[in-house]
Order: structure tokens, then C-alpha cells, then sequence
């Protein structure tokens, strides 16, 4: 083997061409995988893109318009009125005082157990602390509809289901959502971030451990708080299953997404579709206007699940 | 100190504490207590004692819900899995790849790509829903295939298929799932050492093995994450489904469609509303027990193939 | 390969909008590096060097200037085509890959060119040596080879490779002829039986080599009708990958090592498998970025004589990168100092401390450094301050000068009579280091914070004023303005 194998004349693929060549071939290459890439991520975001498009323009167009046989890519007329009529059929005003009551404090209420939980993982030390962040983190496999039906039946109990009872409905729809331990492990992560020394220095000039969780860890971590934030306002506009639940029966405790669903049932008449569509741009539109401030603070967040890993 | 700190600490978890154990701890094994009562009664909590009575409905044949879980929502939930997960995952791979090796406009395909998460499943599955409509749809249209009931019945025509209903819905799916999967593989591959990629190039890799054996093994913990999510978050598929087919889930009849694009979700939430809550219970503890079934399998293969 | 650089050139466009400056990392740079050179770039950082080394390696575009390896003009083609190795600052190795499997990547991507041989027929020949000579030696390692209370095929193919220097398919075939189950007096029998068995085997071959229209000469290539060798290009194969991976891990040792990950070995058994995977497919150059940064001192003086050596043996033209001058006095052929994109000085080792040719060379060169004070030359002759250092018939220009001296250039004791060339100085403390003593200093002429000088410690030193007397090969004189060297012939 020693007298074959060191003898080998090693030779990179296509050797036989000059240097000249391989220059040309490789740059010809380069610009190749380069243009296809481009065209394969054009077309990507085309189809992810097209259904947006195709949302805003059937929502402006006119019944008889939607109903051709060849569909048209921009309306010839423009029924601004299809928006009015969703508004109107939506019940937008309802529904968005509700989705916002149960939004806004659900979001708050989240944002401060977030906030002191994270505080006593990350910082405080005491006894169990570990165990019981396994147990905390144990909990996200565990899939929703496992506590759904209990969670429902205990609504109940506490007297927050009843056809006239808002203010229930509301407590039913915050409360078991008040605690999300991805976000506490969000915030507990940047917490940890925090240099302890910062700690400390604050001990020694006295300051109690309440002081220290607010004047210097939340300011530190207010980009974090953001994300949770609008995150979690996200999700209640989102929100169908559990709402629909509790509002059984009685339409005004809906919030926006039962709203949507709920008032247009599939394929009834094909001048709807106009309507539905206004009314999906409605509930969506806001959506992306968050996103388009923050989407900072969104895409952020959601990578960090993945860091996770 | 210690002591004072033990205190604080729990005074600081008290909220916390006190909301899981109510909203998650006592459900998860309340529901499973109930899964094995006979007749339960949600008002009042009687019942008349332990049983299998509410599995043997949905698992054996002749039980009441053998048709509608066993042969149907379960089914539809596999399948739906089966289909898009992978699916979703290697689009996703490809674009992510794609956008890291571009020069110039990533940040514009990168917001392009992630509008679709920021929307809501159902809304949006109604666009898609007119989108696909048999008569007016754009998809139809696009491709000739005029009349062609995706979603909704000709009427007085041609049914919609299984495989056109399951078509659009895991298009659909695929559609809304992509964003968050780009994202999470994009994180990763920039974590990956540009010096990696030196080497593979002094080393003479082509793009594609380059790809094959230096990227996606240095992606796979990213990868593993992935899968373990989606595979999850279709199994609980129901949000797309009501924003498809409505809030009946497609509940097609013999002269319309298919028997039922119902998941496993779908009936579980469908038994709540009906008051049978120890139904829903034990379809619950069921679909639990197969989640946990598939991540334990991904996580036995995974440990061979997954590099830290 | 001989390498050729001219005037390479690489400007970092900066950001007019942020006022950030165009950088010039390498200006003009002409080197010529002979075939089997090992040449070291030194250099502080920023200097340029690792610019250049990417450069060369073809992941870095020069602005201006080209790159030549003999007679092909590699400037514009890409790393994969230049056929170099490099060895990175951190490594690089997969870490998802075995230590066997990183060496052998490279080999995967490439084709060979050679001639079309009978390799089962060389593969028999060799079979048939090893057992005529060196059966019992492979019975004793076979029989040694256990695992687990049983004989393990693996381990004792993985000794047979070590020892008999053989690819890893054949040491399995030999492993698999069952030498060590034959009782001792049927042995030589059995050897003649599986001698006989090759010969067939060989024949067979033979005889379908021939139904193709092929003969085999004394070195079993194929020669066709007319007698001449086939030439093809194609993959390695399993063997031949195997093969090259084993000799290249020997040459660096790391043999012991091929199914472990990066992860489990130490920074130095890293960098040997990095330097096993440049080398593996046998470059025409070989280039390491900084390979000694990252290792602990002892360790650092080991594997310099390791890449040192390994050069040797492969007679590759190499380039490495440091900013350690005393590494790369220790094992260059030749060293390029630079600073600022700009080549300082080039030569041998020795040449560049003994003959420096500006201050900076002079300055970067030697532990402890050169010592510098600002003297003058007046009337033919050095001044430093107002005594008389030495003349020369050289000093023909009045001028400011920086002068150079190095700390092993003091002469004290009987040397100092000559009153006309002797150098006062303030000694502050001393330091006896064993064989040297260290004196730390002061003079109103010197620049910087303290002299060192080292003599004998038999020296006659104490704190206060001493005299020394200069060797005139330690002091350099460089022109204040332009730092240049000027040279004198000392009286």
C-alpha cells in the first residue's frame, strides 16, 4: 500500500480546463444559483403574499363581479359599501369592547405574574426554586385541550357562565390565561442577563428587592415586556375556542374572532363574499398594522423560542 | 435571609401558584378522572362511578363515537400531520437557505414571509376559503380547472372528494405554518460559524453536498425543535378547519362531500358543547397519550442524529 | 509549487456617509516563495497577514495585484480550484463529524488521476508478502485484540492498519483468513494454502483483464494492445480514501484518535486533525492561520517542531501567519514582517534579527526587545548623549539617528578600558535569572520605560553607574526620519 497510494495524483474536477476557463465557469455558475434562488424566493413569497391580495381586492368588489366566471385582478367597481355593511353585520362595536376588555386585561394581568414570577426564578433564591421550574416547563407539553373541559366545568362552578352575566363571561375569559409559562421563561432568560452586580450595588444602597424589580429590571428588560406584550394582545384578538365556549348561546360576549366566524357561515350567498372579505380585512388589518411597528419586537420573540431548542 | 428570601419568593410565585394550579394542574388530572366516569354530570360533579365506559365508546367498534374518532377524526388528524408537517418542513428549509445565501433584499423577503403569522388562522382560512371556491375561486381559475369543488359542493354536482377537501386544507396549513418555521431555521443558520462554510469551500464541496452535510447537521437541533412543535401543533389542528370549512367542520352529507374533515380537536370541543364532558375527557386523554407517543419516538431517533 | 505574489494589493471600502475611511489591509506586496519553502508572515495585528493568507487561499479578492502557483495565474479562481489547504486559527473542524470523517471530506469532493491498475492483484501480492513473513507476528496481534472476553474483528484490523501501514479492508481480509485458529503445526500449510488460493485468484484476473484486451506489466497497470498505460479520472475509491486518510493520520499521530468527535479531544489533538485535513489531499499549498495561538505554552513549543517536521516530510510549500516572533524564528525557512499591509523586511530568520533594516523589524524582533535611544551621529562618529560610542569611517552625515542596542550586546568588566567606546548607564535593579542576570536601567537617551540588558552573572554588577562596552554587531543605527537601517563598517 506504501507504494500505491502516496503516488496518487490528487485533481480537482474539470483540471483539464484552463485556468481562464474555470474563472468563467465558476462566475457563470455563481450567477445561475443566484438568479434561481432569487426566482424560487420570489415565487415563494408570491403564494405568500397572493392570498392577502386576493383578500383586500375581492373585499372592494361588487357580488356580480366575484361571481365571474374570469375572475378580474383588480375590481372594476369599487363597493366601498361592503365595509359598511360588514361594520354593521359584524356588530364591530360589541365585539371590539369586548376583545379589548378581555385583550388589555388579560394582557396586564399576564404581564405582572410574568413579571413577579420571573423575578423569583431569576433572581431570588429559595428553596425548590429549580424543582419547581421543571415542573413550570413540564406544563407546556402538556396540550390545552387536556384542561379545557375541567376549566369550563369550573367557570361554571364559580358562577361566571350565565346568559346576562358580562362580566363573568370577561372573568372567564381572562383568568385562566393570566399565567403563560413561555412567557415566563422569556422574561426569566433576559432577567438572568441582568448582571448580578447591578443587584447587589442596589442591597447595598438599601434598596428592598420590590425597588430593585422596578426601577431597574423592568426599565432593563422593557424590550422583552414589549414582545409579551403585544404578543399577548395578539393572541386574544385571536383567540376563537375558549370564547366561543363560554359565550354559548349568547352572541354579544363574543369577541372578534367568533364574531368573524360566526356571522358569516360558508358559501351563503356569493355577493357575501364581498362582505366577508371587507370583514376579514377588518379583523386582520389591525394585525399587520402591529406588526409593521413592531415587528421588531414579534419576530424577536419567536426566534428566541427556537434558541430554545 | 434565607428564610426572609424563601418567603418573599413565594409571596412573588403566589399569583402564579395559585392560577396553574387552579387553570392547569387540578384540570389536567381532573380531566383524566373524568374520562373514566360514567355519566358525569358537569353541574353538579356526580357520577356513577368509574368505568371504561366513555373509551370504550370512541375506541371500540359499535361504541357511539367509534365512527366519528376512530374512523374519522382521528384519521383526518393523522393524515393532516403526516402530510404537512414534512412537507412544511423542507419548504421551509429551502427558503430559510435561500434567504441566508441572498445578497441583497433579505429584509423585505424576510417580512414577506412572516406576514402570514401575525394573521388569524380563521379569518385568513376564509380567504382561502373563497380562494378555493368551486365556482368563483381564483385557484380554479388559475389553474383551468373551472367547477372543481375544492371546498364546497357543486350544487346539485359533483361532490367534494376526500382528497380535494384534505388538498385544500393542507395547503392551507402549510401556507399559515411556514412563517415560524422560516424564522427558527433562519436564527439557526445564522448561528452557524461562517468559518464552517470556509472550510467546506478550501475543502472543494459542491453547493449541494455542502448543503446536505455541513448545513443541515449543524441544523438539526433547530430542526428536532421544529418537527417536535409542528408535529404537536397539527395533531391539535382546529383552527383552520373552522376557518376553511366553517363551524361545522365540513360536515358534508352523502350528496355533498366527503364524511368529514373533523379532527380530533374538533370533536373534543364539539362533546364540551354538547355537555357530554366525559367524552371529551377521554378523547382528550387519548390524543395526549399520542402526542406524547410521537415526540418520544422523535426523540429516540433524534439522539443518533441531532449534533450539538 | 512555487508561489508568485505581485503587488497585491486589498482596500476595505469604508462608508462615506459615516466618515469611515477606506482601510488598506495589504499594499503592494511582492513575494516570491521557492517550492518547499516554509515561510512565516509576522507580524502586529492589524498588520495585514491574515488578509494576505486569504488572499492567497483565494477567500478574500485582492483589489489590485495577482497570485501566480507556478505557471497558473489563480488570482480570480475560486478556493475549491487553487488546491490548497488551510489550516483555520479555531480549527474549524465539523463537530458533528468523526475525526475520520473530517479528514476524509476533502477527499470525497475530489477526482484522481492515474493509471488504470489491477488493484486486487496488488492487493493479493500484498496479503501474500505479509503472511509469508509475518505470520506469527499476526497471529500474537490478532490473538490480542479482545473486546469483551472475544476476539474483535475491528480492534485487531485497527492494530493490523497500525503496524503493518495497510488499508483497513485488507487488514479485515487478513483478520478474516483465520490465522490464529490454525494449530501451530498446521500453519505452515495453511499458508501454502492460501498462497495457492492468491495465485489463482490472480490468474483469474489476469485472464479477464486479457478478455478485455488488456495486459498487465511488472507494476500490474493495464497496457492496451499497443502497450501503453491508460491514464483515467476518476473517484477515489473506498480504499484508496481509506488508505490516505491513515497515512496522513499517521504523519500527524493522531491514528490513535479516528472515531472520536472534535469535541472529545484536546486543543492540540484538534489542531493536528486540522492540519491532517489540509494535508490530506495533498496540496500544492499549505497555509495555517495562526495554528499555535490557541495552545498553552508547553504545548505551543511541541507543535511547532511538529509542523516543522511534518513540512520536512512532505516537502509542501508552506505559508503560516503569526504574530509570535520567536515561533516564527524558530521554524521558518524564511520570514516576511509586516506592518500595515506593508512588507518590513524579508529574509532568514537569523538575518532578520541579526540585520534588521528598519526600527520596527528591529523593535519587533527579539525577547527581551532591542533597546532604542535617541543619539546622534556627529564627526564620523555615534553620540549618545555626550559620549562616544563608536566611529566608522561609514558615519558620513551629521544626523539625528535612533540607536538600537540589544540586550545581549553589553560588554562590562574588561572590556570597558577603551575609554573612547564605552557607554555609561544607571543600572536601577538586578535580576539573576540562573545563567543570565538581567539588569533593568536607565538613561536620559533612551526611549521607552527601562533597559534591559543581560550579561553573565559572574559580572561585577552593581546599582549605580556602570560602564559597558558595545559589540558592534548588537548596535544598529537607524536614520531618525525614515527609520531606515544605515550601515557602517565599525573601526
Amino acid at each position: 500500500m506504501e507504494n500505491n497510494y502516496p503516488n496518487l495524483q490528487l485533481v480537482i474536477k474539470n483540471d483539464r480546463l484552463s485556468a481562464e476557463k474555470k474563472n468563467k465557469l465558476s462566475l457563470l455558475g455563481r450567477i445561475l444559483s443566484l438568479v434561481l434562488t432569487y426566482a424560487f424566493l420570489a415565487f415563494m413569497a408570491l403564494l405568500m403574499i397572493f392570498p392577502f391580495y386576493w383578500m383586500i381586492i375581492t373585499s372592494l368588489k361588487e357580488g356580480m363581479e366575484i361571481n365571474q366566471m374570469n375572475p378580474t385582478f383588480w375590481p372594476q367597481i369599487i363597493r366601498w359599501e361592503n365595509y359598511s355593511e360588514a361594520f354593521s353585520r359584524l356588530n364591530f362595536g360589541t365585539l371590539l369592547r369586548n376583545t379589548l376588555v378581555v385583550g388589555i386585561f388579560s394582557t396586564i394581568g399576564t404581564l405582572f405574574t410574568t413579571i413577579f414570577a420571573a423575578f423569583a426564578f431569576a433572581r431570588l433564591e429559595f428553596k425548590g426554586r429549580d424543582f419547581m421550574f421543571s415542573i413550570l416547563l413540564a406544563t407546556m407539553m402538556i396540550p390545552g385541550e387536556m384542561m379545557v373541559t375541567t376549566n369550563y366545568v369550573s367557570v361554571s362552578l364559580l358562577g361566571m357562565i350565565g346568559k346576562d352575566n358580562l362580566m363573568g363571561a370577561y372573568a372567564a375569559m381572562i383568568l385562566p390565561f393570566m399565567v403563560s409559562v413561555f412567557y415566563i421563561y422569556l422574561l426569566r432568560q433576559n432577567f438572568k442577563q441582568i448582571p448580578n452586580e447591578l443587584y447587589l450595588a442596589a442591597k447595598v444602597d438599601g434598596k428592598t428587592d420590590w425597588q430593585f424589580l422596578w426601577k431597574v429590571m423592568v426599565p432593563l428588560a422593557m424590550p422583552t415586556l414589549i414582545t409579551i406584550f403585544i404578543l399577548k394582545l395578539m393572541g386574544a384578538w385571536n383567540s376563537y375556542v375558549w370564547p366561543n365556549l363560554i359565550a354559548t348561546g349568547n352572541q354579544d360576549f363574543w369577541l372578534i374572532t367568533n364574531g368573524l366566524r360566526g356571522t358569516f357561515s360558508a358559501a351563503e350567498n356569493i355577493n357575501d363574499y364581498g362582505v366577508q372579505m371587507a370583514a376579514t380585512v377588518i379583523v386582520t388589518v389591525p394585525l399587520l398594522l402591529l406588526f409593521i411597528f413592531f415587528r421588531k419586537y414579534i419576530m424577536r420573540g419567536v426566534s428566541r423560542a427556537g434558541i430554545k431548542g | 435571609m434565607e428564610s426572609k428570601n424563601n418567603w418573599k419568593a413565594w409571596l412573588y410565585l403566589a399569583p402564579v401558584i395559585v392560577l396553574m394550579a387552579v387553570f392547569t394542574l387540578y384540570p389536567i388530572v381532573n380531566t383524566v378522572v373524568v374520562s373514566f366516569l360514567k355519566d358525569y354530570n358537569q353541574i353538579n360533579g356526580s357520577s356513577k362511578g368509574f368505568t371504561f365506559y366513555n373509551y370504550q365508546q370512541i375506541l371500540s367498534p359499535g361504541g357511539l363515537f367509534y365512527e366519528d374518532v376512530w374512523l374519522t377524526a382521528l384519521p383526518n388528524t393523522l393524515i393532516l400531520t403526516l402530510i404537512t408537517v414534512p412537507t412544511s418542513i423542507i419548504l421551509a428549509l429551502f427558503i430559510a437557505i435561500g434567504l441566508n445565501s441572498i445578497p441583497f433584499l433579505k429584509k423585505i423577503f424576510q417580512t414577506v414571509f412572516f406576514m402570514p403569522y401575525v394573521t388569524n388562522a380563521i379569518a385568513i382560512g376564509m380567504v382561502f376559503s373563497v380562494i378555493f371556491d368551486t365556482q368563483t375561486g381564483i385557484f380554479n381559475a388559475i389553474f383551468g380547472t373551472y367547477g372543481f369543488p375544492w371546498i364546497f359542493p357543486v350544487p346539485g354536482g359533483a361532490t367534494v372528494a376526500y382528497g380535494s377537501a384534505l388538498f385544500s386544507i393542507c395547503f392551507y396549513i402549510v401556507w399559515h405554518s411556514l412563517p415560524y418555521k422560516i424564522l427558527i431555521f433562519l436564527g439557526g443558520l445564522q448561528n452557524v460559524d461562517q468559518q464552517y462554510y470556509d472550510a467546506a469551500k478550501i475543502d472543494a464541496a459542491s453547493r449541494a453536498k455542502t448543503i446536505m452535510k455541513i448545513t443541515v447537521p449543524l441544523l438539526s437541533p433547530q430542526i428536532l425543535y421544529v418537527m417536535i412543535t409542528s408535529f404537536i401543533g397539527a395533531f391539535k389542528e382546529y383552527n383552520s378547519v373552522i376557518g376553511l370549512f366553517g363551524t361545522n367542520g365540513g360536515a358534508f352529507d352523502k350528496n355533498t362531500g366527503p364524511s368529514s374533515m373533523k379532527t380530533m380537536v374538533f370533536f373534543i370541543y364539539d362533546q364540551i358543547a354538547k355537555g357530554k364532558v366525559q367524552y371529551a375527557s377521554a378523547a382528550a386523554v387519548i390524543l395526549f397519550v399520542i402526542i406524547m407517543l410521537f415526540t418520544a419516538i422523535q426523540f429516540k431517533v433524534s439522539k443518533k442524529r441531532v449534533h450539538y | 509549487m512555487e508561489i508568485k505574489i505581485k503587488n497585491l494589493t486589498k482596500v476595505f471600502p469604508g462608508n462615506p456617509k459615516k466618515n469611515i475611511p477606506d482601510t488598506t489591509a495589504v499594499s503592494h506586496l511582492d513575494l516570491d516563495i521557492p517550492d518547499g519553502q516554509l515561510l512565516g508572515l509576522l507580524g502586529p495585528s492589524g498588520c495585514g497577514k491574515s488578509t494576505t493568507l486569504y488572499m492567497i487561499a483565494g477567500l478574500k479578492q485582492p483589489t489590485e495585484g495577482e497570485i501566480w502557483f507556478g505557471d497558473e495565474d489563480v488570482t480570480n479562481l475560486t478556493p475549491e480550484k487553487r488546491g490548497i489547504g488551510l489550516v483555520f486559527q479555531n480549527y474549524a473542524l465539523y463537530p458533528h463529524m468523526t475525526i475520520y470523517d473530517n479528514v476524509k471530506f476533502p477527499l470525497t469532493n475530489l477526482r484522481v488521476k492515474t493509471t488504470k491498475k489491477a488493484v486486487k492483484i496488488l492487493d493479493n501480492q500484498k496479503i501474500d508478502e505479509l503472511i509469508t513473513n509475518n505470520a506469527d507476528e499476526i497471529i500474537e496481534i490478532v490473538k490480542s485484540s479482545v473486546y469483551k472476553e472475544k476476539i474483535s474483528k475491528d480492534a485487531a484490523a485497527r492494530k493490523l492498519v497500525f503496524r503493518f501501514h495497510i488499508v483497513t479492508s485488507l487488514a479485515v481480509k487478513i483478520f478474516r483468513l483465520g490465522l490464529h485458529l490454525v494449530p501451530a503445526d498446521e500453519l505452515s500449510a495453511k499458508i501454502a494454502g492460501i498462497k495457492a488460493e492468491l495465485a489463482a485468484d490472480n490468474q483469474k484476473i489476469t485472464e479477464k483483464f486479457a478478455k478485455h484486451g488488456y495486459s498487465l506489466n511488472e507494476a500490474c497497470e493495464c497496457l492496451t494492445a499497443e502497450g501503453t498505460t491508460i491514464i483515467e479520472t476518476r473517484r477515489l475509491s473506498t480504499s484508496e480514501i481509506d488508505g490516505l486518510v491513515q497515512e496522513t493520520a499517521r504523519l500527524v499521530q493522531i491514528d490513535q484518535y479516528l472515531t472520536r468527535k472534535p469535541s472529545e479531544l484536546s486543543g492540540g489533538q484538534q489542531q493536528r486533525v486540522a492540519i491532517a485535513r489540509a494535508l490530506v489531499k495533498k496540496p500544492r499549498v499549505l497555509l495555517l492561520d495562526e495554528p499555535l495561538s490557541n495552545l498553552d505554552a508547553r504545548l505551543r513549543l511541541q507543535t511547532r517542531e511538529e509542523i516543522r517536521r511534518i513540512q520536512r516530510e512532505t516537502g509542501i510549500t508552506t505559508i503560516f501567519v503569526t504574530h509570535d516572533q520567536e515561533e516564527a524564528m524558530s521554524i521558518s525557512d524564511q520570514i516576511v514582517v509586516m506592518k500595515n499591509g506593508v512588507e518590513m523586511q524579508r529574509d532568514h530568520p537569523q538575518d532578520v534579527y541579526n540585520n534588521p533594516q528598519n526600527l520596527f523589524v528591529a523593535k519587533f524582533l527579539g525577547t527581551p526587545p532591542i533597546n532604542t535611544f535617541s543619539g546622534e551621529i556627529k564627526n564620523g562618529a555615534l553620540y549618545i548623549g555626550e559620549e562616544k560610542i563608536l566611529s566608522s569611517k561609514s558615519f558620513t552625515e551629521d544626523k539625528p539617528v535612533f540607536v538600537g542596542i540589544r540586550p545581549e550586546g553589553f560588554l562590562a568588566d574588561e572590556h570597558t578600558k577603551d575609554e573612547d567606546k564605552v557607554f555609561s548607564i544607571t543600572v536601577k535593579a538586578i535580576v539573576t535569572m540562573g545563567r543570565d542576570m538581567s539588569l533593568v536601567c536607565e538613561h536620559d537617551k533612551f526611549i521607552g520605560e527601562d533597559i534591559k540588558i543581560i550579561v553573565d552573572s559572574d559580572i561585577d554588577a552593581k546599582i549605580g553607574v556602570m560602564r559597558f562596552a558595545i559589540r558592534p554587531n548588537k548596535i544598529f543605527v537607524f536614520d531618525a526620519k525614515t527609520e531606515e537601517r544605515i550601515r557602517f563598517e565599525a573601526k
